[in-house]
């Protein structure tokens, strides 16, 4: 009897070895190479790559560059030592991580971008994007001062970090849209980094120059909105048509609020999910789009109600 | 002949010793012509407010640069107070919360003191790597604290009227965080030039091996501006996030190089033992009326960051030629 037992107690264990040895082999190992985990943004899609790559079949890790363009090519090699079959990145510099991408490739990984892109003649590097259009997103906001004031308005523009990708084509893709329109651009400025501060001191001397000429502001991001919003507190002005990107908690607020008028939102979620899937289909061998734009949001005080609050 | 090289000697030597003042002065002078906006009662408000939270940074930073030594922790000193003080005004009300933020602010500086202490680092070099190092470990506790999101006053029900006060409130015509500035940098200027252990800060800085020989304790100096250093990096914090009601892990990054920018264009020498809290407060005041002048002069953000640069190259060249 006694043998038995201990007989039916190896079996089974063997046989959940085999069973977890199994579960193991099926799932794909994959990383997801974050720029900074400082970045908000970047921390909350590390959490949604953790949380849904197992329902894609993936073995999921994280990795920090800290912002650091050197410790991401670093870590993308780490990845390729280590035997990942796939990689998702989100790019500190588009241009410098390419020849470790390269070596990516050669090594016959699965690259996905995120939230960035690769420039055009880079883009071979990797097998797919999946992430926000930010040239749309800057057309946008142009489009919501557009319905705002059909009679024209004076406006200030605040940029995020100068030189950092969005920043660009925010910028530019904002001024492609207003271009012929009635809005006029008193004045931009872009910011040394993403700061709240920096975007607030920027403002408060926009006030200074236009005053109450000012009648709108399209600040970068939804953080920098919150100062410039302090800012024409302090100033008293009223009724500032403010138009932020991100849709993160601070966007959502200050729309809710009404201090904020709209914010372009991006879902990180979807981003991710999308991320997921596509790497998945190259798993299997499928064919995929190489560029996925995921749709942005307008989130104003009319749509607001149907929007939980985001909860980065 | 003789008299008019004199003249000349001593004209360049106080050019030297006032460039800040000459070029707060010709700044001023050109911004005013082109933008008369510029000396209106509004943008002096302004220019008082964004003085706040470097001015802070700055004053502490000038005495670990006079003692001799370099602190570049003070960016991870102000995202770890910023997060947890504001965190912390929910459950324990916005007094112990500002206590405790002043709290961690004095520690963390006295922290650094021990780590130069115990690894018998006395050059600003060895200062340098080790501040940095612990930077790195403020900031990443930040990080862990806050799960690096971004906090707001939206957040907190409770009151936090001192913090809104500290932010956005007056003193009469003032902003109040300018009247702080004004009683602290009184505090800070007495303490520099009226009692012993301010003195002992300069000869530390100026001679470490005489200061010792004449009886000064080095170790206590050092504890002391790092631990003024770490205070004064927490009162920039709050001021800070007092300003902009949030306080997201990330939000001292550059404070560091900027107070060491204005301290140094302020005229306290980067070698040690020379320097004083008031010529900071010309340097920051330089620093903070570029940016304000540039931004109403229209001048884009990359330039502004070259011209930045440039005028920290000028003011370290011109230390050193001073020196030798």
């Amino acid at each position: 009897m006694a043998k038995m037992r201990k007989a039916l107690a190896i079996g089974l264990v063997l046989l959940l070895a085999a069973a977890v040895g199994v579960g193991a082999q099926a799932k794909v190992k994959a990383a997801f190479i974050v720029s900074n985990m400082a970045n908000e943004s970047q921390a909350f899609s590390a959490k949604q790559f953790l949380k849904f790559g197992s329902e894609y079949g993936f073995d999921m890790y994280t990795f920090d560059a800290k912002g650091d363009t050197q410790a991401e090519s670093q870590i993308v090699t780490n990845c390729i030592a280590q035997k990942f079959k796939v990689i998702f990145l989100n790019p500190n510099d588009i241009n410098a991580i390419v020849p470790s991408l390269m070596k990516a490739k050669q090594a016959g990984l699965i690259v996905g971008m995120f939230s960035s892109d690769l420039a055009p003649a880079n883009q071979k590097y990797r097998d797919f994007y999946a992430g926000v259009n930010d040239t749309m997103a800057g057309q946008q906001a142009a489009q919501a001062f557009i319905n705002a004031f059909p009679n024209g308005a004076k406006i200030v523009e605040i940029g995020g970090q100068a030189g950092h990708d969005a920043q660009i084509k925010r910028h530019d893709g904002f001024n492609t849209a207003i271009k012929g329109s009635k809005i006029q651009v008193l004045d931009y400025k872009a910011c040394q980094q993403w700061a709240t501060d920096q975007a607030q001191a920027i403002m408060e001397n926009f006030i200074v120059k236009y005053g109450n000429e000012i009648q709108g502001v399209f600040v970068h991001w939804d953080n920098g909105a919150t100062g410039v919003i302090q800012a024409a507190k302090a100033a008293g002005m009223k009724n500032l048509f403010i138009v932020g990107v991100d849709g993160n908690r601070a966007g959502y607020y200050q729309v809710q609020s009404g201090d904020q008028a709209v914010s372009i939102a991006q879902d990180f979620v979807v981003m991710t999910k999308k991320d997921l899937e596509l790497a998945q289909k190259v798993v299997n061998g499928q064919k995929v789009e190489p560029i996925n734009f995921v749709p942005l949001t307008v989130v104003d005080s009319k749509s607001i109600a149907t929007f939980d609050p985001p909860e980065w | 002949m003789q008299k008019r090289n004199s003249v000349l000697k001593v004209t360049a030597s106080m050019l030297r010793d006032y460039l800040v003042l000459v070029m707060i002065a010709l700044l001023v002078a050109v911004t005013a012509i082109v933008e008369p906006k510029f000396m209106s009662g509004a943008n002096l408000v302004n220019i008082m407010r964004q003085f706040g939270p470097l001015i802070m940074v700055s004053l502490g930073m000038t005495f670990v640069i006079i003692g001799g030594f370099i602190d570049l922790s003070v960016a991870g000193t102000i995202n770890l107070v910023a997060v947890v003080t504001i965190s912390l005004i929910q459950p324990l009300g916005q007094v112990p919360a500002l206590l405790v933020g002043l709290l961690i602010g004095a520690v963390c500086g006295a922290l650094n003191s021990g780590v130069i202490l115990s690894s018998g680092a006395l050059t600003q070099a060895e200062a340098l790597f080790l501040t940095f190092g612990m930077s790195t470990v403020y900031s990443a506790l930040a990080l862990l604290y806050s799960h690096g999101s971004t906090m707001h006053f939206w957040d907190i029900q409770k009151s936090k009227s001192i913090f809104e006060a500290i932010g956005a409130g007056r003193a009469g015509p003032l902003p109040l965080s300018f009247v702080i500035f004004l009683v602290i940098l009184a505090l800070l200027w007495i303490f520099q030039t009226k009692t012993t252990e301010g003195r002992a800060i300069s000869l530390t800085g100026g001679n470490k091996t005489a200061a010792h020989l004449s009886g000064v304790n080095i170790s206590r100096a050092i504890v002391v501006v790092y631990t003024i250093c770490g205070f004064m990096a927490g009162v920039g914090a709050i001021v800070l996030f007092s300003r902009i009601t949030t306080a997201a892990p990330v939000i001292g990054a550059g404070y560091e190089t900027n107070a060491i920018l204005s301290v140094v264009v302020g005229g306290t020498t980067l070698k040690g033992g020379k320097g004083s809290v008031l010529r900071t407060v010309m340097g920051v005041l330089l620093v903070i009326l570029m940016s304000n002048c540039l931004d109403l002069l229209g001048v884009s953000t990359y330039l502004q960051v070259v011209v930045k640069g440039a005028i920290l190259v000028v003011a370290i060249w011109l230390d050193n030629r001073k020196q030798a």
